[in-house]
């Protein structure tokens, strides 16, 4: 007898929830009701045993190998008896979802799926969370003293190597003013001609130095404070900025020791800093242009956001950006994240979006093994969201001491991380309100079967009473008939007692 | 008239195609003119007789043949079908009877080797269904595959069901009267029958022994152009 033996080693299934009613030892009562012919004893092919032996054979079949979809061909060779009745067998196993369960293997048409809905591999386009050119580019500023942060390793320059676009693009990394000797801390001024940056403090002196006589030759570059941010700053930024959304304000007061346009700026420096503005489109173009301020690779990144922000805002003119159908245009960076998140799921259905999730979640830990190690996913199961959201608050601990601490870990799969920590908590908080709606549902069900009952009951009620009543008149008409025959007798007797004859009835009639 | 049902021995019922829907395998092979037309399609018996013409006429036209084979084709198919209607009137057995089926057919470039039990009692049964699921399995993409199974399956079918009519009649001759015999006897038409207590006995298992996994796997060849042409070069000289 070919035993599948299972035993050996305890691995657990995870089965859908619709089809927990199953137990190994036992048939359960929908599936007597299913199969009425096996359990009615009219056949000697049709027998409890048989179905016990059909059931458990295919699904020990499957759970031989779980991710590979298990056609009825491949088994019926192994079983005796009707093929109509086995893929019977087979299909309720199927629609009850005790083989063949897992979403990875719905991909083709299948016999049971009525919707023709494609499930893509891997994440949809939009939600791709994709290093932009500049995504090496170390959180802190590159002129000054700290060095920079380069991920990956760092080989030493070949001879013929000359870092051209250091020279053009960043300042010295120690910057002295040209006049005074002196390290420029904070702002300082570049000529436009020569390179030579003096520091605030000469240029409001008026002096110069050498030749450079015009006081609208320079240019204010860099203000250090500000282009110098440290991690807990911009992890500070992120937060708020997912908090507040499009209120720079109160962004700013946040991240106390950058000004508005300081965070604005920096977002946009930041990989993803685009996706993170919401509809800022309209206020940063305005505001942009008013400042003088600003440094030169603000300026030429604003530039360029501010060419596509000013295409999304013609495009965006009616209703806000979370709301649109659009259906092209959604990988835009015209809506924050998490509202691209929140369209696109509420635009596919759940088991897509569920699949969507965590296929993200898969590929940002393909990506490093840190956040690997942060979101500590073993198997993907619908388990994943409970744990992300209850291993949110471990892995911000984690994330803070490891931002803290310059350990070599490449500043974007920290964001990475912290990103996809955002979309785990909202993935969590979705579940949670879906098991509220659940609850809420249970509950308008159990009224309404309530007050079904109740209307029976006094239906029931009253039908009682009418039986009373009727039970009464009938006392009430026996009373009668028997008043009446009682009379009938009297009047027959004093009709005999005076002598008249057997017809009488005819003439009593009258 | 019982409920039709798949369960066990109830008695006589009326003959009919011992499937979900009681459709009649149909196979034509006219050759007049120098032309031949082959063909294998299953008809509903509840169809009004003048659509067969009409089919016939359609037929004709979408192939091109030869106005002479419109006569021919429906007087073939009429034929098939009052033989068909001639059994209709009368009692089959149908009893515990689970059968064999094998399948062996080409059908343009595919060729399938199968083997399968079908239980004939079992009323539900659809041959189409399971030439579907059959070919969506085993990933057949040919189109004309499936129809064809499923005609196979119908034919052999059709065999068995007049059989078991001819058996009905024979045992109500020789009036053996006891229903146990006539189980015995309806049972004993098919050869697994006595096998079949065994098995779905209490002690032994609907597992299939390991020795006769292969008899019962499907089997699917894809021929290359040279093959097919030979099979039929070969195929024609027997029918010659």
């Amino acid at each position: 007898m070919e035993a599948i033996d299972s035993s050996a080693e305890l691995e657990l299934y995870t089965i859908p929830a619709q089809s927990s009613w199953f137990l190994w030892d036992d048939i359960h009562e929908i599936e007597r009701r299913e199969f009425e012919e096996f359990f009615s004893e009219s056949s000697i092919t049709r027998t409890p045993k048989v179905y016990k032996e059909y059931r458990d054979f295919i699904i020990n079949k499957f759970r031989e190998d779980t991710s590979r979809r298990l056609t009825f061909t491949s088994i019926r060779k192994f079983l005796v008896g009707d093929v109509n009745l086995l893929q019977k067998v087979f299909l309720f196993l199927d629609k009850w979802g005790l083989i063949n369960f897992s979403p990875s293997l719905n991909d083709n048409d299948t016999l049971s799926s009525v919707d023709n809905a494609k499930v893509e591999q891997g994440t949809p386009a939009g939600i791709r969370v994709t290093a932009t050119p500049n995504s090496l580019r170390p959180i802190t500023a590159p002129p000054l003293v700290e060095q920079r942060t380069v991920s990956g390793v760092k080989l030493p320059p070949l001879t013929s190597y000359s870092d051209v676009f250091s020279d053009s693009k960043k300042p010295d990394d120690v910057l002295l003013c040209g006049h005074c000797a002196e390290r420029c801390d904070s702002a300082f001024y570049q000529h436009n001609k020569s390179i030579v940056n003096i520091c605030e403090k000469c240029f409001k002196n008026g002096s110069y130095g050498g030749e450079n006589n015009a006081a609208d030759d320079f240019k204010l570059v860099g203000d250090s404070a500000a282009a110098l941010w440290t991690e807990e700053e911009t992890l500070l930024l992120l937060e708020s900025v997912l908090k507040h959304g499009d209120d720079w304000e109160l962004i700013a007061q946040s991240v106390s020791t950058k000004s508005r346009l300081d965070c604005i700026s920096k977002l946009i420096e930041l990989p993803f800093g685009e996706f993170l503005m919401g509809s800022t489109s309209g206020r940063l173009s305005s505001a942009v242009p008013t400042e003088d301020e600003d440094t030169e690779q603000v300026k030429t990144d604003v530039q360029e956001h501010e060419e596509t922000e000013t295409r999304e805002e013609n495009e965006d003119e009616d209703g806000p950006p979370a709301k649109r159908k659009r259906v092209a245009l959604i990988s835009d960076s015209d809506s924050s994240l998490m509202k691209q998140v929140a369209t696109m799921a509420s635009k596919v259905g759940p088991s897509v979006a569920t699949a969507a999730a965590k296929a993200a979640i898969a590929a940002l830990c393909d990506e490093a093994s840190c956040p690997k190690e942060i979101f500590d996913t073993g198997d993907y199961t619908d388990s994943t969201v409970d744990r992300a959201d209850g291993d949110k608050d471990t892995e911000m601990e984690e994330q803070r001491e490891e931002k803290d601490g310059p350990q070599g870990l490449p500043v974007a799969l920290r964001i990475r991380a912290s990103v996809a920590t955002a979309l785990g908590a909202a993935a969590a908080q979705a579940k949670i309100l879906a098991d509220q709606e659940e609850r809420e549902m249970e509950d308008l069900a159990a009224t309404v079967i309530d007050q079904q009952l109740k209307k029976v009951q006094s239906k029931l009620k009253f039908l009682d009473q009418l039986e009373l009543i009727m039970d009464a008149e009938e006392e009430v008409i026996e009373g009668g008939k028997e008043t009446i025959l009682q009379e009938r007798i009297s009047v027959l007797q004093c009709a005999f007692r005076s002598g008249v004859t057997k017809r009488w009835d005819h003439t009593y009639v009258k | 008239m019982k409920a039709l049902g798949s369960s066990g021995w109830k008695g006589p019922v009326k003959f009919r195609m011992p499937t979900a829907e009681n459709l009649v395998p149909i196979r034509l092979d006219i050759q007049s003119e120098g032309q031949r037309y082959k063909d294998a399609f299953t008809w509903n018996p509840s169809d009004p007789d003048n659509e067969v013409v009409v089919f016939a006429k359609r037929t004709v036209k979408d192939l091109k043949l030869p106005s002479a084979f419109i006569t021919q084709i429906a007087q073939s198919i009429q034929s098939q079908l009052s033989d068909f209607r001639a059994y209709e009137g009368q009692d089959m057995y149908t009893g515990e009877k689970i059968i064999p089926i094998k399948l062996d057919l080409r059908v343009n470039h595919t060729l399938i080797k199968d083997q399968f039990l079908w239980d004939l009692n079992n009323f539900e049964s659809d041959p189409e269904e399971f030439a579907r699921t059959l070919c969506k399995d085993l990933g057949v993409e040919d189109p004309e595959v499936g129809p064809a199974v499923a005609f196979a399956i119908r034919e052999q079918l059709y065999e068995i069901a007049i059989q078991s009519v001819a058996s009905a009649r024979e045992s109500r001759l020789s009036k053996k009267g006891r229903r146990g015999s006539d189980h015995g006897s309806a049972s004993k038409a098919s050869g697994l029958s006595m096998d079949l207590v065994k098995l779905f006995s209490f002690k032994s298992s609907v597992v299939r022994k390991r020795k006769d996994l292969d008899v019962y796997e499907p089997v699917v060849d894809l021929l290359t152009s040279e093959e097919v042409d030979a099979l039929e070069a070969r195929e024609e000289r027997h029918a010659r």
